[in-house]
């Protein structure tokens, strides 16, 4: 019994170290740590720094579209390209 | 009726129990002129007063004090009895109070010891080591104080120790404590995540979430990508260079993880026919005003060469720099290009540089 559950305990930790690496490889600056195993609560709290960054960025991104497509000229070539583009 | 008095009091004593009150107030009436009755009456209404005071010491509220109780007994042998009655009551009510504060010092003592622990273990953690010294300089304090500072110790105590409190049964040695510590931090911010990410709440178990955050870590990427790569597109001369370096590092991407980036394949498909649509527009459009710097910069080199040799090799070198990965490639053609150019051009075309690097990034 106990050792039944010890080692799916120890499958599903494997599994959690495989994902706490692959989360790891994500975030921009945790790369150049490399190998030296960064503590999990650090690699957490950088994830959450990273998906607010992430928010930001796309937020920040979606205005700037938005301006460039009210500032467009609306019949010129280029501004139907564009369109062409952002309508896929 | 010095009993009768006594029975008054104790009456007085627990005023909330109406029923008892009155049964009692019944048999003092049939049994006052009996001296032995009323003493047995007597012995039954302490028992009851012992029952009340425990019932008030179960409940954790405040036992009504005596004083209040000796406005019912008029008689001047009521007055005997109450003093005599007088350090019983003392004694119940201390005793209880007692009990209340060694439970109360029970419980300080066992936040107490696990949080000595943590002041063993964490020498790195001086934030957690400093509240625990504040707390232990308050526990000796209650020990002659009142029983309401310690339930005031006690509430400040429920919130700092909530994650170092050691149950009944689980290790206090220091390992154990440093890495229960280590879970606690890894679960709360577990729990941050969970809310920062829409859909986490609905997967159980640490590994489903893991795989939920890295998903939305990755189209959280693709978007950021995708949307640079619009802007990149929607503004087309300038950032040409750049809508390729995309599409060739996305391109890469999809090569590695096909399945990964089924989204991301249609619109560069789509990209592309475009994009090739605009190198012939590059020349056509020579003359448009709503083209980027970079064509300006080609229509003006070409139109106003301040030395005649120079249009040449910027034709030439502009095509290398269109494949140069990022702006470097642009910065150095730059100059190299426009040295003969007056400065504030130069730095336009570097804002511009500054902004695409943004972009990209």
């Amino acid at each position: 019994m106990s050792s039944r559950r010890s080692s799916r305990g120890s499958i599903s930790e494997e599994e959690i170290n495989e994902l706490i690496s692959k989360l790891q490889s994500l975030l921009p600056n945790s790369r150049r740590r490399g190998s030296s195993q960064a503590s999990t609560t650090k690699l957490l709290k950088e994830t959450c720094n990273y998906i607010k960054s992430l928010h930001r960025e796309v937020d920040d991104l979606s205005d700037r579209l938005s301006d460039l497509m009210a500032t467009m000229d609306h019949n010129s070539p280029g501004a139907e390209i564009i369109r062409s583009i952002l309508r896929s | 009726m010095a009993q009768c008095g006594g029975g008054d009091v104790s009456r007085h004593r627990k005023g909330h129990l109406d029923t008892v009150e009155s049964l009692c107030q019944g048999l003092l009436d049939d049994v006052m002129l009996d001296d032995d009755k009323c003493r047995a009456m007597f012995g039954y209404l302490q028992e009851w007063q012992d029952l009340a005071s425990m019932c008030y010491g179960s409940l954790g509220g405040e036992p009504p004090l005596a004083p209040e109780a000796s406005n019912g007994s008029g008689s001047s042998g009521g007055g005997g009895s109450f003093r005599k009655r007088r350090p019983d009551d003392a004694k119940g009510e201390s005793n209880s109070i007692c009990k209340r504060q060694r439970g109360k010092q029970q419980q300080q003592q066992q936040p107490c010891h696990p949080d000595q622990m943590a002041a063993a273990v964490g020498k790195g953690r001086p934030e957690r080591a400093r509240p625990g010294a504040k707390k232990k300089a308050e526990v000796a304090s209650p020990k002659d104080s009142p029983a309401t500072s310690a339930s005031t110790v006690t509430a400040g105590q429920k919130t700092d120790y909530i994650h170092v409190r050691a149950r009944r049964g689980q290790a206090t040695d220091s390992h154990s404590l440093a890495e229960r510590v280590r879970r606690e931090r890894i679960s709360e911010r577990m729990r941050y995540l969970q809310e920062l990410v829409p859909g986490c709440n609905k997967v159980t178990g640490k590994a489903g979430m893991l795989d939920e955050i890295i998903n939305y870590v990755q189209s959280l990427q693709k978007q950021v990508e995708f949307l640079s790569m619009k802007i990149a597109a929607s503004n087309p001369v300038v950032n040409f260079n750049i809508v390729e370096d995309l599409f060739g590092r996305q391109l890469s991407q999809a090569a590695c993880n096909p399945a990964a980036l089924p989204a991301m394949a249609l619109p560069m498909a789509q990209v592309e026919p475009s994009c090739l649509q605009m190198s012939p527009l590059q020349q056509m459009q020579t003359s448009a005003g709503s083209s980027g710097y970079g064509l300006e910069m080609v229509v003006s080199n070409q139109y106003s060469p301040p030395g005649g040799p120079m249009s040449v090799p910027a034709g030439a070198s502009v095509e290398p720099c269109l494949n140069v990965n990022g702006a470097a490639g642009w910065d150095i053609g730059s100059h190299g290009l426009f040295s003969g150019f007056d400065a504030p051009f130069q730095s336009v075309q570097s804002d511009c540089l500054l902004d695409n690097l943004k972009m990209e990034m």
